[in-house]
């Protein structure tokens, strides 16, 4: 296929956590908001006068200090952001927006609180509580702590413009920036897509590492460009994945797979699309916060959810995902450490072959994955399977 | 008089014999050695070859209704 | 035949024999070590601890407690379906059989009232834990031929942290089981072998080593289809962690019944987040009204909220002399277990019978200033959560090296009262009750809880942390560093007491002597009590 024109440009933008365009938002006078979380709304930290930055290590090596305050026995991402955090690779952020979502990232978070480690003079991290469930008992309760821990304090540290007006002008360019990387992705359905896994991982992290008004000409062209390209004549991949799990913000990992011969068509996983690239609706009279509180919970498939529609109906999501996609397995995997993908991972790869069908490997990988070469043979095993049922499957017909 | 006498001796004798071999028991750690050795090993054996249902073979539905109530 | 060493005999002082015969050796001179058999930890005998204190253990825990266990099964259910329950279920027999082997080692060395008021609370757990258990196997399907029966139909099943207090308005007609309680966490503290199928279980259907063992060890149950089938529904909650949240999936796939989960928030200071916490246990009271068509009753829940709190007001008054005066008479370790088990399972008889027994214990003590624990050399708090499979350490570190733990972190949960005046004050309550639970308390919603060490070790005048260092509780690992540096500026003397709660197997209980004892000789430069407790293997013991 045909380079596509920013590629390398938006390889560029993931070098750095505070990459040329968050640099030219902050010289602009925009105040940088840093948050960990799909749970930490990005559209109400893209009101005018800020942007958000999904926090990523990119480039870690050992994570040795951060090693010494969190131990070795955490989640490597966790441990990277610290890392990179004492480092001094966050000093751009004008505060982090945290939830506790998740232990380590909270931890990470509460570090950034607890300790100078931000050198910057108006530096705050604020926790906002995020409910467990669905139900309009937690929507209430979470457009009340987005309220007081997000928009207030916004209001309050920095001035900024938290009125219904702003936040519907942030909704509308969000739902740009959604609609253009739902469009963008759509291509992974074809059947022979047009786009590669590894392509929209980088598309898809750049629109959330970026300031949204700054990346939306790169993505609006990207996505003209994608209208009329052509695929392969020859595919160079044998069979086609959905990728499923915990944090992945690494296009390596991505680009392992399918250079073991699997194009990567579905990113079911934190930092991933699916969810979390919906348009947010807001119905007439509604105020945009209840839109925003009820969106947020409602698009979220995160093992977090406890209630039993919701952890059981995560597999028919995550099987009609992988139909909706047609890939012809799954890959799941979770990063070490992870409790809430650990048990996941576990029952996806019981659950979707038994249920569904679907052949699925099952790993566990680091945030910076140095045994590529052991997950390499994983890969090259399962998409051998993968190609044996296909051929027995098409001899069967 | 003496029978009842003769009879609350040998009462005696035998609750006291009981108490002396339970106090045996108790100061020779004689439960905990017949459990160690005997009981467990027994029960656990018991349990390791004891036919079980796989739950694995459970059916997983994905339709479950929502509990949500006005408070 | 043995010959007699006259030159022994001749030595030996009759007198000082006479007295250590009559009120056992003093600290010091006992060499418990000596007592048990390698590997196992029996004993070649159990120790003489004086007349009146060995005849004491003999009746009073010994024989009374094997009386009261017999006592407690006629009365709970009765030794039929007793006996089918520990032909069912491993955790049953592997474990509860040995239950006075767990009051030996809980209350080894100790002497006077010390021993009666810990042997107390011993006493008071296992009653509990019958109870459980047999109300467990009356209502089992799996001992019923697979038949609902009344009790099944009056039974609720729950996470065992949920706290018990939730199903007061249900009392007398309904009984609230945690799941767990019995066939994982007492089981971990009475023998530790059991619980380690449960973990192997999960792990061999794909689960990587490394979450929280508990929560392996808890979905490991229904991996091994050794959970009873005692009740129609079910309800969760969030605590204590992720791994708990995470694990209930497993369960709920093998459970497959109508289930309500019931989080409580994480920031729990926040005072915004209390009513919709509040609304979560509304909410709940309304799905087992709908799941068994009883009405809930404030009248009930008033009335035991009302006894739990009486148990919670003579938790502070125990507290006030454990923190104050050298005359508090309850161990480490029962301490800790009565503390933790009475506040989350809720409202029993037992609970306040034993109260009432200690109480009495409590006050002669201080009022004859009875110095319970004399050779306290050091006081300690104990700080993040325990190993389940060695809760006696502080029994152990006490009788070998004087570390007498005065108080310990999850003995500090649930620190409050609830008002029963009106029910909406009455639920706001509730909520920040649950909010404050094991594990969760200190752990969650921001690191300040965590650091409370400080203030507490003040508060109960202790000059020692055994800080526990649970390898895969990502949130206190999360902390580690910090811990450390906060040590070293205060100049406090902390041991890290690595585990895996309750997998014996990561850190084992000679390795954790082993590094207190490293800690004693090389930092503090201080000889141990008695020697023989240095170095014993215990490897295969309960």
């Amino acid at each position: 296929m045909r380079d596509l024109k920013h590629l390398i440009f938006f390889e560029n933008l993931l070098q750095e956590a505070n990459n040329d365009l968050v640099k030219q938002a902050r010289n602009e006078g925009k105040k940088a908001l840093g948050y960990t979380c799909y749970f930490m709304p990005e559209v109400l930290l893209d009101l005018p006068g800020c942007f958000s930055v999904r926090l990523r290590a990119p480039r870690s090596a050992s994570p040795d200090m951060a090693t010494y305050y969190m131990s070795g026995r955490t989640c490597h991402y966790g441990r990277s952001l610290m890392e990179r955090a004492l480092e001094g690779g966050f000093n751009f952020l004008d505060a982090q927006m945290a939830t506790e979502t998740c232990t380590v990232t909270c931890r990470f978070q509460e570090h950034l609180q607890r300790m100078d480690i931000i050198q910057n003079p108006d530096f705050f991290c604020e926790f906002t509580d995020v409910p467990f469930k669905k139900t309009e008992n937690s929507v209430v309760h979470f457009r009340k702590q987005l309220q007081a821990h997000v928009l207030d304090k916004l209001h309050e540290k920095f001035g900024i413009d938290v009125s219904d007006e702003a936040m519907m002008t942030a909704i509308e360019e969000h739902n740009e920036v959604c609609r253009l990387i739902t469009e963008i992705g759509s291509y992974r359905k074809l059947d022979v897509p047009t786009i590669t896994g590894y392509e929209f991982h980088v598309i898809q992290l750049v629109s959330l590492v970026c300031p949204k008004y700054l990346i939306l000409p790169y993505l609006r062209e990207t996505a003209e460009e994608l209208r009329t390209r052509e695929p392969d004549r020859k595919p160079t991949w044998r069979v086609k994945v959905a990728l499923s799990g915990a944090e992945n913000d690494d296009p390596d990992f991505t680009k392992l797979i399918e250079s073991c011969g699997a194009l990567v068509v579905a990113d079911r996983y934190c930092y991933g699309s699916l969810p979390g690239r919906e348009e947010i609706a807001v119905a007439e009279g509604q105020p945009p916060l209840d839109a925003i509180a009820r969106h947020y919970l409602e698009t979220s498939m995160c093992p977090r959810f406890m209630p039993q529609d919701l952890m059981r109906g995560r597999k028919k999501y995550l099987a009609d995902i992988v139909r909706e996609y047609k890939a012809d397995g799954l890959i799941v995997a979770s990063n070490k450490f992870c409790e809430y993908w650990s048990y996941e991972r576990t029952m996806d790869a019981l659950i979707l072959p038994r249920d569904y069908g679907i052949p699925t490997c099952s790993i566990e990988k680091e945030y910076v994955n140095s045994a590529s070469g052991q997950l390499r043979t994983r890969f090259q095993a399962f998409i051998e399977s993968v190609e044996i049922k296909k051929i027995q499957e098409g001899a069967k017909k | 008089m003496g029978k009842v006498f003769k009879f609350l001796g040998k009462l005696l004798l035998i609750i006291g014999g009981i108490y002396a071999a339970l106090f045996a028991v108790f100061f020779f750690d004689l439960d905990g050695k017949a459990l160690f050795y005997g009981v467990e090993p027994m029960l656990v054996k018991h349990y390791d070859k004891m036919p079980r249902r796989d739950p694995l073979k459970q059916m997983y539905e994905t339709e479950k209704p929502s509990y949500e109530y006005k408070a | 035949m043995k010959k007699i060493n006259w030159k022994k005999l001749k030595e030996t002082d009759w007198k000082k024999a006479a007295k250590d015969f009559w009120y056992g050796k003093p600290h010091g001179e006992r060499r418990l070590g000596d007592l048990y058999l390698p590997k196992t930890g029996l004993y070649k005998h159990r120790e003489w601890r004086g007349v009146k204190d060995t005849l004491y253990y003999f009746n009073k825990i010994w024989l009374y407690n094997y009386g009261q266990m017999v006592m407690d099964i006629m009365k709970f259910g009765g030794p039929v379906i007793f006996a089918k329950g520990l032909w069912r279920y491993r955790w049953m027999g592997q474990t509860y059989l040995p239950v006075l082997h767990w009051f030996d080692r809980g209350l080894e060395g100790l002497r006077g009232e010390a021993l009666r008021a810990s042997a107390w609370h011993y006493r008071a757990m296992t009653c509990v834990t019958i109870q459980q258990f047999m109300a467990m196997f009356r209502a089992d399907a799996n001992l019923h031929g697979g038949q609902h029966n009344e009790a099944w139909k009056h039974s609720i099943a729950h996470k065992e942290t949920v706290w018990g207090g939730i199903f007061y308005p249900w009392w007398g007609e309904y009984q609230n089981i945690p799941l767990e309680m019995i066939p994982y966490f007492v089981t971990c503290h009475v023998n530790n072998h059991t619980v380690l199928n449960y973990i192997d279980a999960v792990q061999s259907i794909g689960l990587p080593g490394d979450p929280c063992p508990m929560c392996q060890a808890e979905a490991g149950l229904f991996v091994l289809d050794d959970m009873p089938d005692y009740a129609p529904f079910v309800i969760t909650s969030n605590e204590a962690c992720d791994g708990s949240v995470a694990s209930t999936a497993i369960q709920d796939w093998f459970l497959n019944k109508p289930l309500f989960a019931m989080p409580q928030p994480m920031q729990f200071d926040d005072p915004l987040v209390q009513e919709h916490c509040a609304n979560e246990i509304r909410e709940v009271w309304k799905f087992i009204e709908e799941q068994t068509g009883t009405p809930f009753s404030w009248d009930k829940l008033k009335e035991h909220l009302e006894r739990q709190n009486e148990l919670m007001r003579f938790e502070w008054e125990k507290w006030d002399v454990a923190a104050n005066t050298s005359s508090y008479p309850i161990n480490g370790v029962a301490q800790a277990l009565y503390r933790i088990y009475q506040s989350q399972y809720g409202d029993n008889f037992i609970w306040h019978d034993t109260d009432k027994r200690v109480r009495k214990i409590l006050e002669k003590c201080v009022a004859q200033k009875i110095d319970t624990f004399p050779k306290t050399r050091h006081r300690v708090i104990a700080w993040s959560c325990a190993p389940l499979y060695f809760s006696n350490w502080c029994t152990w570190a006490y009788n070998c090296w004087g570390l007498n733990t005065i108080i310990n972190m999850d003995s500090l949960m649930f620190n409050m009262t609830i008002r029963t005046d009106n029910l909406d004050d009455c639920v706001m309550d509730m909520a920040r009750y649950h909010e404050w639970a094991p594990m969760r308390r200190m752990a969650v919603g921001g690191m300040h809880h965590i650091f409370e060490l400080w203030e507490n070790m003040e508060r109960f005048h202790c000059d020692m942390v055994m800080m526990y260092d649970q390898l895969q509780c990502k949130g206190m690992q999360g902390v580690h560093g910090l811990f450390e540096d906060e040590f070293r500026a205060r100049n406090i003397h902390a041991i890290w007491m690595p585990h895996a709660l309750p997998d014996k197997r990561t850190v084992s209980r000679s390795e954790i002597r082993t590094i207190i004892n490293d800690y004693m000789t090389t930092v503090m430069q201080e000889e141990p009590l008695d020697p023989s407790l240095l170095d014993f293997d215990d490897s295969e013991s309960w």
